[in-house]
């Protein structure tokens, strides 16, 4: 199908057989799936080029390490190939009217200047951009051309040109045989009718340079847990080498600094995230894993374990005894670099002992807490739903209708509700699917 | 220089359930065991055929692991009912063919028994390792 | 493709990024597979299961005409209802698809042995390679779903469940073995994280169940009998004070059936004073009216909380799990006693109030000077009592100091555990269960509601320890899965049966006996008895074929020369290579 004839098809679709999924990471992918499998129809928006979010990025996942990729490559594809789900990537809601069984949403097309149905996603037009700029999925960390996908499983797998950064030299133009590239290509805007929405929105990474006495930014050796996570990815900037920016050594003694933007009330952000001891502990245990030799002391200073979930604890215990993770209990006060070495001194206080300790590490990873994505404010106002003094949306009874925003007809799942991990979000995803797809089969009606 | 050391090659047929779930979950724990089994992966442990496992031995196998659910667990409700009781026999039918019943192992492991199914296999290739290689394979008279 | 067609496979060996490349030399392995009998293409790629890793299996099949194709990657039990999918769509039958494990069970599990490793690899692909060659294609069959899901457990997941499938307009029955509904949560006060009176919650959604049309539910009653598979269960339901028992059909299952406050006998003294008591029957208390000391009657003036009572109990069996409510719940009605008492008193090891709204509630229990100390995990406080009542000792690490409290009132945050009769129901339904105790999702990850008995799902405390909205999250999630089936109205089983070679089979009733579900029978066709499997109650466990004195079974996609392929594929190497010694 052309650009045009997707844009007509989703104009005139029927607005009791289809709901609207805004967000393409695993809750809304599942909450995708779910109701497309009952025979609904489901447009999935997604800002970025490519479906899959925040766990595309990662590299393992608590309590089983196992890997991110190699579980959610499949889900991908499921979603892609499903012949009820209209994928639009590098798209955003504009605008939302009218009620349950009958909103109009609007949605914007960027230009992505190449078209979907022509790439083949060979990737034949990237050598030839001369352009190379830091890529966003991998965190700044690696590069990317202006014609790129941000990860080799982007899903659809279809190149986006970044108007931003383009020269418009041509050069990709003429290296694609298939003549997909269009740089005169514009934004479109499509009003698509559909009976209910789901909000997957996901979160946003509290920005820890916030904590100027942390060093980062400042101290090359100090990095956040996402970029931790490129850093050992196989498919990463690194090729997945353990190593550290300043000199490219492999860390021999490693600290994680926990709660770095969470549970802390002064930087409005007195909740806790929920998943960064877990993803904390996690990250130590592979450093262990992938370089058992080299990697000496792996230590992680932290104010609680949440150790919460199913097999949660049992894994925080075997980072204990099967890999030799040291904790210790304390919040960082500030870190310093050696100016020789370019080692980090991490400044604590065990509060357990009431020692005050000052720890060398070759490489500090700070945690950070997890935020609502800023325009989040801006879909709940068009939606006229609330959002709670944390800034997620609101739900007003939560023990018994946990995915019900105040709006009939709108739901929401997964992070967009407060931090919450993969088989909870996973969960969560279903369950707003469960809720939106009664709304379509009452046509509407409460 | 070539020392031979012998590596016993161990034939272990699980059940998908329990057992093939609990050594996924030795691999997912990253718990450390020996090389020598490789798993055939059956529906349940009630599947093995006693034929089978003294095929195993014919061809040569050091050892050979039976392993399923619990017993009570089996996702069959009854299937390794069965193993137990043709396991029985199989241990009076593996003396009168002069193997040594220890190379014969019935193991129940659950999905959640990752630690046991690995001590289980590096406990098992220790105790073959002291009786040499099988006598049919023929590599303990060189 | 036909059965008689030459065999043509195509290997594809799988890095994962490190997770395998790490330790196996995937390279070599390919290399040394496209020596292998019958084997027309072998490969290795970065992520088999990636797009593009799909993209070159269905390439190669039509480019080379492969007929069976082995994946060495991951383990089949995650991977191979995706990689069936991909030999589907280039056109091959799902069942000329076998996976070798090269990742849980070789490179996982033997990270410092990568040359020892490498040969196992190699083995298991052989193995595989073998069976392949073997493998036949089945036919794959579709059956009707029944338009009903059973929802056993009547507390609030089992109740989301139901009433989001009622009003989905398909039928539930919900079987609940109490006479009453609501479950734990019927025995609380108020709720974290918005103080909602627990009373108003399962009023709110028992009367909705009970106006229903679409809602039956059966109180005092248990599942007794449960048979048939995925679309098609039959399921016999008992009354328990009626003994009445009743019969049904059912397409779908959802198990709720929640969990038990754990009864901490042997701790910090309780059993010894009516004066310890647990977090769940302060709960009561409270709901029943006023927390009164039990000894006295009178309103408690000094109050002391035990955390993790029964939880995260490293190596001890059962209780290694954190029971995720239990220090919300805490701090939760340890602020509210403050509003009476003098002194309130919390020991914890950590705080783990985690979830949406439960740093407010830890926040709110700071402020009304609610006194928390960490006490010391390797030397847990200790319970004296004598005449003048209760004595708590114990080590705060924090300031170091050793303490002493005499409480009036000591609570026990009681772990949950499964509830009584867990047993029965993982056997009915086939459900494994994790070290905890708590029933297995089909994956930890991304499959967190349904199991590995395809059309059974598991919902809330179930599955394990958790909050109210934790609970309904999942249950709503698994209602989805189960309307799913319904609404589709057909779902596809697999074709892996058990079949009978009539000439072979001397009648001897051995499979008749062996079945556990009674598929299979003796019955006299032309005259000449023979056994008979019913395929629609046939699971495919093989135990009669394993039985089989004349060989007369045949499992299908687990055939005896499958099976044997495997066998001599490892062993006759052996010789070859001399892959037992090295
Ligand atoms: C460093 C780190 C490590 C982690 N490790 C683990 C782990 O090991 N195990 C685990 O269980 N969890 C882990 N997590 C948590 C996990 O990432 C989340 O549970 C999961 O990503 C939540 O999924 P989601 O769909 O709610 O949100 P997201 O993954 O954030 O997806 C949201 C999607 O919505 C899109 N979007 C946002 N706004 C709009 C808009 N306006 N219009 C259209 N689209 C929009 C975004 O681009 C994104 O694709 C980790 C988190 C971090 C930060
Ligand atoms: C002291 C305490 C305080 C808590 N406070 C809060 C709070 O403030 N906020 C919050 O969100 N959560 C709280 N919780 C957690 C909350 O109670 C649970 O999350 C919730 O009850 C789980 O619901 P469920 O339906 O999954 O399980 P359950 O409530 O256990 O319900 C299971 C039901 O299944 C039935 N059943 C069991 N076996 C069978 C069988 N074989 N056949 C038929 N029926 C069967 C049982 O009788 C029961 O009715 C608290 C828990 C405790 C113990
Ligand atoms: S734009 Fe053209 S050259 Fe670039 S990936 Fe797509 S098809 Fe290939
Ligand atoms: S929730 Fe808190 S009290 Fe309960 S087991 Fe976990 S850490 Fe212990
Ligand atoms: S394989 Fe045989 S024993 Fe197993 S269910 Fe089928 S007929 Fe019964
Ligand atoms: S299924 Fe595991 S022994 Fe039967």
């Amino acid at each position: 199908m052309t650009e045009a004839e997707k844009l007509a098809t989703l104009s005139q679709m029927s607005p009791t057989q289809t709901a609207l999924v805004i967000g393409g990471g695993v809750s809304g992918m599942q909450a995708s799936l779910d109701l497309a499998d009952q025979g609904f129809n489901v447009v999935l928006v997604e800002k970025t080029p490519s479906i899959g979010g925040a766990m595309a990025m990662l590299d393992k996942t608590f309590p089983t390490l196992d890997c991110s990729a190699c579980i959610l490559t499949p889900k991908l594809s499921e979603v892609a190939r499903h012949p009820n789900i209209e994928l639009l990537t590098y798209s955003e809601v504009t605008g939302i009217s009218g009620q349950a069984g009958n909103f109009k949403v609007k949605v914007l097309r960027k230009a992505r200047k190449v078209l979907e149905d022509k790439c083949s996603g060979c990737g034949d037009c990237v050598e030839h951009c001369p352009i190379e700029i830091p890529n966003e999925f991998d965190q700044g960390l690696g590069f990317r051309r202006a014609v790129y996908v941000g990860f080799p499983q982007n899903t659809p797998l279809v190149y986006t040109i970044d108007d931003e950064n383009c020269i418009k030299c041509e050069m990709c133009v003429k290296a694609c045989e298939r003549e997909a590239i269009d740089l005169a290509m514009k934004d479109e805007e499509v009003e698509i009718p559909v009976g209910a929405i789901v909000v997957a929105t996901g979160f946003e990474l509290f920005d820890v340079s916030k904590y100027p006495r942390l060093g980062y930014g400042e101290y090359k050796n100090v990095i956040n847990a996402l970029e931790y996570e490129r850093l050992i990815n196989a498919a990463g900037p690194t090729a997945g080498h353990l190593l550290r920016m300043s000199d490219g050594k492999i860390p021999k003694s490693i600290g994680f600094v926990q709660c770095v933007g969470a549970r802390d009330v002064t930087n409005q952000v007195p909740y806790c995230a929920r998943v960064c001891c877990m993803y904390g502990i996690k990250n130590a245990v592979m450093a262990k894993e992938l370089q058992p030799d080299n990697v000496k002391n792996v230590t992680v200073y932290y104010a609680d374990i949440r150790a919460y979930g199913k097999g949660f604890e049992e894994f925080y215990n075997m980072a204990q005894t099967r890999f030799g993770i040291e904790f210790i209990r304390g919040r960082v006060g500030e870190v310093a670099e050696n100016p020789k070495t370019r080692n980090i001194e991490i400044r604590v206080e065990n509060t357990e002992t009431g020692e005050y300790l000052q720890h060398e590490h070759e490489l500090v990873v700070l945690c950070p807490g997890i935020l609502p994505p800023k325009e989040l404010r801006v879909i709940a106002s068009e939606l006229g739903v609330d959002v709670d003094s944390d800034g997620y949306l609101f739900v007003e009874h939560p023990a018994s209708n946990p995915v019900d925003t105040k709006v009939p007809g709108v739901f929401v799942c997964g992070c967009a509700e407060g931090p919450k991990d993969i088989p909870d979000s996973v969960a969560a995803g279903s369950a707003a699917a469960m809720r939106a797809s009664i709304t379509l089969a009452k046509g509407g009606e409460v | 220089m070539s020392k031979k050391i012998f590596d016993p090659n161990i034939v272990a047929f699980t059940c998908n359930w329990c057992s093939y779930g609990g050594a996924d979950l030795a691999g997912i724990s990253r718990i450390q065991y020996p090389t020598s089994a490789k798993v055939i992966r059956l529906m349940c442990s009630g599947r093995v055929d006693p034929v089978m496992v003294l095929e195993a031995f014919k061809n040569g196998a050091d050892g050979v692991i039976v392993s399923g659910c619990h017993i009570g667990d089996c996702h069959y409700s009854t299937g390794n009912y069965r193993t137990q009781v043709r396991f029985q026999a199989l241990q009076t039918a593996l003396e009168s063919i002069g193997m040594d019943p220890q190379r014969l192992r019935l193991l129940w492991a659950s999905a959640s028994e990752g630690q046991q199914w690995a001590e289980a296999i590096t406990e098992m290739t220790e105790q073959i390792k002291k009786l040499g290689p099988s006598p049919i394979s023929g590599r303990g008279k060189k | 493709m036909g059965s008689g067609e030459s065999p043509k496979v195509g290997v594809f060996v799988c890095h994962c990024g490190h997770n395998i490349a790490g330790t196996v030399n995937v390279e070599h392995v390919a290399e040394l597979a496209s020596e292998f009998p019958n084997v027309e293409l072998s490969t290795h790629f970065m992520f088999m299961c990636s797009d593009s890793g799909q993209a070159l299996i269905r390439e190669k099949i039509e480019e080379l005409g492969l007929n069976r194709v082995v994946v060495a990657s991951c383990s089949p039990r995650m991977h191979e209802p995706t990689f069936r999918k991909v030999v589907e769509e280039a056109g091959l039958n799902r069942y000329c698809f076998e996976q070798v494990n090269l990742r849980e069970h070789v490179s996982w599990c033997h990270m410092k042995e990568p040359e020892a490793a490498t040969q196992k690899a190699r083995d298991l692909v052989r193995m595989s390679v073998a069976r392949a060659s073997l493998l036949e294609p089945l036919e794959v069959k579709t059956v009707s779903v029944e338009p009903h899901a059973l929802v056993v457990g009547g507390g609030v997941s089992g109740l989301r469940a139901a009433l989001d499938i009622g009003d989905r307009g398909f039928r539930a029955t919900l079987v609940e073995r109490t006479g009453n509904l609501g479950g734990n949560l019927a025995k609380l006060s108020t709720l974290y994280p918005n103080n909602e009176p627990a009373k108003d919650v399962v009023d709110r959604m028992s009367l909705a169940a009970e106006a229903s049309e679409n809602v039956t539910i059966l109180l005092n009653s248990e599942v007794t009998n449960f048979d048939g598979h995925i679309g098609n269960f039959e399921v016999t339901v008992k009354n328990n004070v009626t003994e009445e028992e009743s019969e049904m059909k059912v397409g779908t299952v959802i198990v709720a059936t929640g969990f038990d406050p754990f009864e901490p006998i042997g701790y910090y003294g309780y059993g010894d004073s009516p004066d310890i008591i647990t977090l769940s029957a302060l709960e009561e208390m409270k709901r029943d009216g006023t927390v009164l000391r039990p000894s006295t009657a009178q309103p408690p003036k000094n109050v002391a909380f035990i955390s993790c009572v029964g939880s995260r109990e490293e190596g001890v069996k059962g209780h290694e799990h954190c029971s995720r409510y239990c220090c919300t719940a805490m701090a939760k009605v340890a602020a509210e006693l403050r509003e009476e008492a003098d002194e309130v008193l919390m020991l914890y090891d950590d705080i783990r109030t985690f979830g949406k709204g439960h740093e407010d509630v830890h926040r709110r229990a700071r402020q009304e000077h609610v006194i928390f100390s960490k006490y010391n995990k390797k030397k847990k406080p200790a319970v004296k009592i004598n005449d003048s009542g209760i004595m708590l000792k114990w080590n705060d690490v924090l300031s170091g100091e050793n303490c002493e409290f005499r409480p009036d009132m000591l609570v026990l945050a009681n772990a949950m555990v499964p509830p009584e009769g867990a047993d029965e129901v993982a056997k009915i339904f086939s459900l494994t269960r994790s070290a905890d105790g708590f029933f297995n999702e089909e994956h930890i990850k991304l499959a967190p509601l349904t199991t590995h008995t395809a059309g059974i799902m598991i919902a809330g405390a179930a599955q394990s320890a958790k909050s109210a909205t934790d609970s309904t999250t999942q249950a709503s999630g698994a209602a989805a899965k189960a309307v799913s089936l319904i609404a589709r109205g057909e779902v596809e089983i697999e074709s892996t049966v058990a079949s009978v070679i009539d000439e072979l089979c001397s009648a001897c009733h051995t499979c008749v006996t062996a079945c556990p579900y009674g598929a299979t029978s003796i019955e006299a066709t032309k005259g000449v008895e023979v056994a008979r499997v019913t395929e629609a109650k046939c699971h495919g466990c093989g135990t009669c074929a394993a039985g089989c004195p004349s060989g007369a079974i045949v499992m299908r996609h687990s055939t005896d020369d499958q099976i044997s392929s495997m066998i001599a594929a490892l062993l006759s190497s052996a010789f070859v290579h001399g892959g037992g010694e090295k």
